[in-house]
């Protein structure tokens, strides 16, 4: 013991004798290096488990999954089978999720459309326009707009914004507007793609706000006042000095909510009106999204014997998975390329 | 407050009269007054917080961007008040530019740099621009060093280097006036004489008002030196008459470094 | 050049409106929200409310209350121990290459969808082990989701111990471990703090992996960790709302205003006690 000379401060604690003769450093050492393993192969583990398990789908939809637009199990009750790529399936099983694929990029596109100039509004007017005393209060108000559930913008959703969107809003637009592309066609229900853009766009722009807002706090303030100085006029300064300094932090933060919105399930399963097999032709007309569909085609993959349609299930979020992963990596490379070229 | 009027030896570019500033309950600036000739170099001098700074950015009425700070008095720019209501003050930063403390280069290239104020006051001809950049970088004496990189980013030039590229920057709108908030107080002594040797070449073209900590930096480039302590502008001469020859008490004080 | 400084201020101006307007419409659309849950939820969270189960289409929100007690606390203590472990394993312990692998590895598991999480883990648990829908595959499945939060926000906080602190400690012969113990996590427990309780708000609000974890009960959540589903209040607020019923209407909208009232709390605190803490043993 006495040998040991990195062991100060006088007698250990013996309280477990194992303890005591591994040494608490290595025991810390170990128990922390675990729990970060294991944070590290979550992210593994879900890759192979999904891969795997998906398989035999990915086997038998082939490329069928991004361009068929069919999502049928199949006959359940006749006892024909179909077998193909060696993976059996029942009769007349057709697993296509183009309408899927189309519905999620679709929404996500149209929802960052109003999102993005709207939350660089919000954080020029977050940063510029609100007098010190009120900016807690406000930015309270920003955070606890991304604290609120997606089921309770779904339920705001279903209950107030879909009636208006189907009673007011559609027959005022397809009367006034409807010779704009995609403005026309009649409103229906008020369920489908602009109702889930919406929800869509109000969930982005929280986290959009803020980070926008801390990426252009975090500018140095003598570029604005160098802009000043030089006899720009204030929105000049924020727009041609303090802005363009900032745009890989904004491209980042918009990729990052787009990734977000990429897999946003509940609002979305709410309000987008379940469509299976249709491609929207305007606004108002359903559409679905991968997420939703995962949890709304649940149910019924559940009696498919043969199991295909939960692995075709498993292989959409499969898919969804590398889509948004792709969304990430590409924000993050643009960040990495901003630290590169010495940009703030 | 003993202060002498400057000699007039060429017409009056701005002449402040009872200039005061508060910032909320907190005066700055007590009722100075102070006529700055064309085409000469005035010191601002005196010791950490004694409101040199505060009063410089009056001149272009950079205060206006702080909410809760009030300014008083006149300031008259070849005789026009440019306080007067009805006056735009981004016109007047047209006229009287300003080169800060920190150098603070946009993150844009050398040239977007010194392109950028031209830019926005409506000149879009690439030519005539790299004219004016070429002349502005010629003045500010950074364009032998510059001339094969215009289109490397700002970033990359050394903090004295920086602080160049915002002289010329200041340069490339065509201002009649340049203010300078200690310029080189963030540079080696290397860069700091450059920036002097430059100053010194300003003044046939500009007048220049620059505060400065450093007596010797104004006792080297000013023509006139103004004093100031808590607010007060206590004294104001040519430059070699205020080192030699201090009318009032405070300053000698100061010079002779009793204090600051 | 008049012209152009005319125009250009009255474009800003117009400019400046409208991003004020549009600061205005955010925190309306909030409001709405906010207003029309409340409005409607809070006449319905009767006492009895609180203490009947649903059934079926109506009854009260008891199990859905409890069930969604138990998953979060059990989510937050599983991501606890795993997510601030990891942190101090990265801060503390890891060399460079390491922290970055760690760092890459949560930065993707933030981006993944909590569908695809809960979908993973109802192949992996749910059928693939048989635990059925049950409380420890739904307190999994949140934790995974919490997880990127706490580690991030554990990370920031222990980055942020001064230097010079921890040199102290060294220079009087502390060794890694008990410096970390000493020193760096009572430093860091406000920025972990915050971590947790903004982690907790999202684990309280989450639903799609729930659905495929947890299940849904009608039952008061047994505390069997396997083969017995357990309810939550966003499932309530999601099929509730769907049934053409005015008393399942009543129930989602008092599920949606608990947990509205649950999330405004917690956001609350996280911003006042942590900065009253600080504030008490640091003089801010």
């Amino acid at each position: 013991m006495d040998s040991n000379l990195g062991y100060a401060g006088g007698a250990p604690k013996a309280r477990l004798p194992l303890l005591q003769r591994i040494g608490t450093q290595r025991v810390v050492r170990f128990l922390f290096g675990s729990a970060a393993t294991i944070s590290t192969l979550v992210i593994v583990l879900m890759l192979v488990f999904l891969g795997i398990y998906a398989f035999p789908a990915i086997r038998f939809n082939g490329l069928g999954i991004l361009t068929q637009s069919v999502w049928n199990i199949g006959d359940q009750y006749g006892s024909g089978h179909v077998v193909r790529a060696g993976i059996t399936a029942m009769q007349g099983a057709q697993f296509g999720g183009l309408v899927f694929v189309f519905g999620t990029v679709v929404t996500a596109f149209v929802a960052m459309l109003f999102a993005v100039p709207l939350s660089l509004l919000v954080a020029v007017a977050l940063v510029y326009r609100v007098p010190p005393r009120l900016r807690p209060l406000v930015n309270a108000v920003v955070e606890l707009m991304a604290g609120v559930p997606s089921v309770v913008y779904g339920l705001w959703g279903i209950v107030v914004l879909v009636p208006f969107i189907g009673q007011r809003l559609g027959p005022w637009t397809t009367e006034h507007l409807g010779f704009l592309p995609f403005l026309g066609g009649p409103a229906g229900s008020g369920n489908g793609l602009l109702a889930s853009s919406v929800l869509l766009s109000l969930m982005a722009m929280p986290f959009m706000v803020a980070t926008i807002r801390d990426v252009i706090l975090a500018q140095e303030k003598s570029i604005f006042e160098a802009s000043m100085a030089l006899g720009s006029t204030s929105w000049q300064a924020v727009t041609k000095a303090v802005m363009p300094s900032v745009t890989n932090g904004i491209f980042a933060a918009v990729l990052v909510a787009l990734g977000r919105a990429l897999g946003e399930t509940m609002a979305v399963l709410m309000v987008c009106g379940g469509a299976v097999g249709i491609f929207a032709q305007n606004i108002f007309q359903s559409v679905n999204t991968i997420a939703a569909v995962i949890v709304s085609q649940l149910e019924s993959a559940l009696t498919d014997p043969t199991g295909l349609a939960q692995k075709s299930l498993a292989e959409l979020a499969l898919m969804l998975f590398v889509i948004t992963l792709f969304v990430n990596i590409v924000a993050r490379l643009i960040l990495h390329g901003a630290d590169r070229s010495g940009e703030a | 407050m003993t202060t002498s009027i400057a000699p007039s030896a060429t017409h009056t570019k701005l002449d402040i009269r009872a200039l005061n500033v508060y910032y909320g309950a907190f005066q700055a600036i007590q009722n100075a007054s102070l006529a700055v000739p064309d085409h000469c170099v005035m010191a601002l001098i005196g010791p950490s917080g004694c409101g040199k700074s505060t009063f410089l950015r009056a001149l272009n009425r950079m205060h206006d961007l702080q909410p809760g700070t009030r300014v008083e008095g006149k300031v008259l720019l070849d005789g026009s008040d440019i306080y007067a209501p009805g006056i735009d003050a981004v016109a007047i930063r047209h006229r009287i530019g300003m080169v800060f403390q920190r150098p603070n280069p946009f993150p844009k290239s050398i040239f977007d740099n010194v392109a950028y104020g031209p830019r926005l006051h409506g000149t879009q001809d690439k030519k005539t621009l790299m004219e004016i950049a070429e002349r502005s970088l010629r003045s500010a004496a950074l364009w032998d060093e510059v001339k094969d990189r215009m289109d490397k980013s700002a970033l990359t030039l050394s903090g004295g280097q920086q602080q160049r590229l915002c002289i010329a920057r200041c340069l490339a709108v065509d201002p009649e006036v340049v203010l300078m908030d200690e310029p080189a107080s963030a540079l080696d002594p290397i860069a700091t004489s450059k920036i002097e040797d430059l100053i010194d070449g300003l003044k046939d073209k500009y007048t220049v008002v620059i505060v400065t900590h450093s007596m010797q930096q104004a006792a080297r480039i000013s023509d006139f030196t103004a004093f100031f302590l808590m607010g007060e502008l206590v004294e104001l001469s040519t430059t070699s008459e205020i080192f030699t020859k201090p009318k009032d008490k405070r300053t000698e004080d100061y010079i002779t470094g009793r204090y600051g | 050049m008049r012209a152009t400084t005319l125009r250009n201020r009255v474009s800003g101006q117009f400019w400046w409106a409208a991003s004020v307007v549009a600061l205005l419409l955010v925190i309306a659309v909030l409001v709405a929200i906010f207003g029309f849950v409340i409005s409607r939820g809070l006449p319905a969270l009767k006492p009895s409310v609180l203490f009947t189960v649903t059934s079926g289409t109506s009854g009260g929100l008891a199990n859905a209350i409890a069930g969604t007690f138990l998953l979060v606390i059990c989510g937050v203590v599983l991501v606890t121990l795993i997510g601030i472990g990891t942190a101090l394993w990265m801060v503390e312990f890891a060399n460079p290459s390491q922290r970055r692998l760690v760092r890459f590895a949560i930065d993707v598991l933030a981006g993944v969808p909590s569908i695809v999480v809960g979908y993973f883990l109802y192949v992996a648990l749910v059928e693939s082990l048989g635990w059925g829908f049950s409380l420890l595959a739904g307190a999994i499945s949140l934790t995974i989701i919490m997880l990127p939060f706490v580690v991030r926000a554990a990370d920031l906080a222990l980055s942020g111990v001064p230097r010079a602190l921890r040199d102290g400690a060294i220079a009087l012969g502390a060794r890694p471990a008990t410096v970390t113990f000493s020193i760096a996590i009572p430093w860091a427990i406000p920025g972990i703090l915050t971590g947790l309780l903004v982690a907790t708000g999202i684990g309280l609000g989450e639903t799609a992996p729930l659905i495929y974890t947890a299940g849904w009960s009608n039952f008061m959540p047994s505390l069997a960790p396997t083969h017995s589903p357990v309810g939550y209040l966003t499932y309530v607020v999601w099929t509730f709302i769907s049934m053409p019923f005015s008393d399942s209407h009543a129930l989602a909208y008092a599920a949606a205003a608990l947990l509205m009232i649950l999330i405004f709390t917690l956001n609350l605190v996280s911003r006042t006690a942590v900065d009253y803490w600080v504030l008490r043993t640091r003089g801010g």
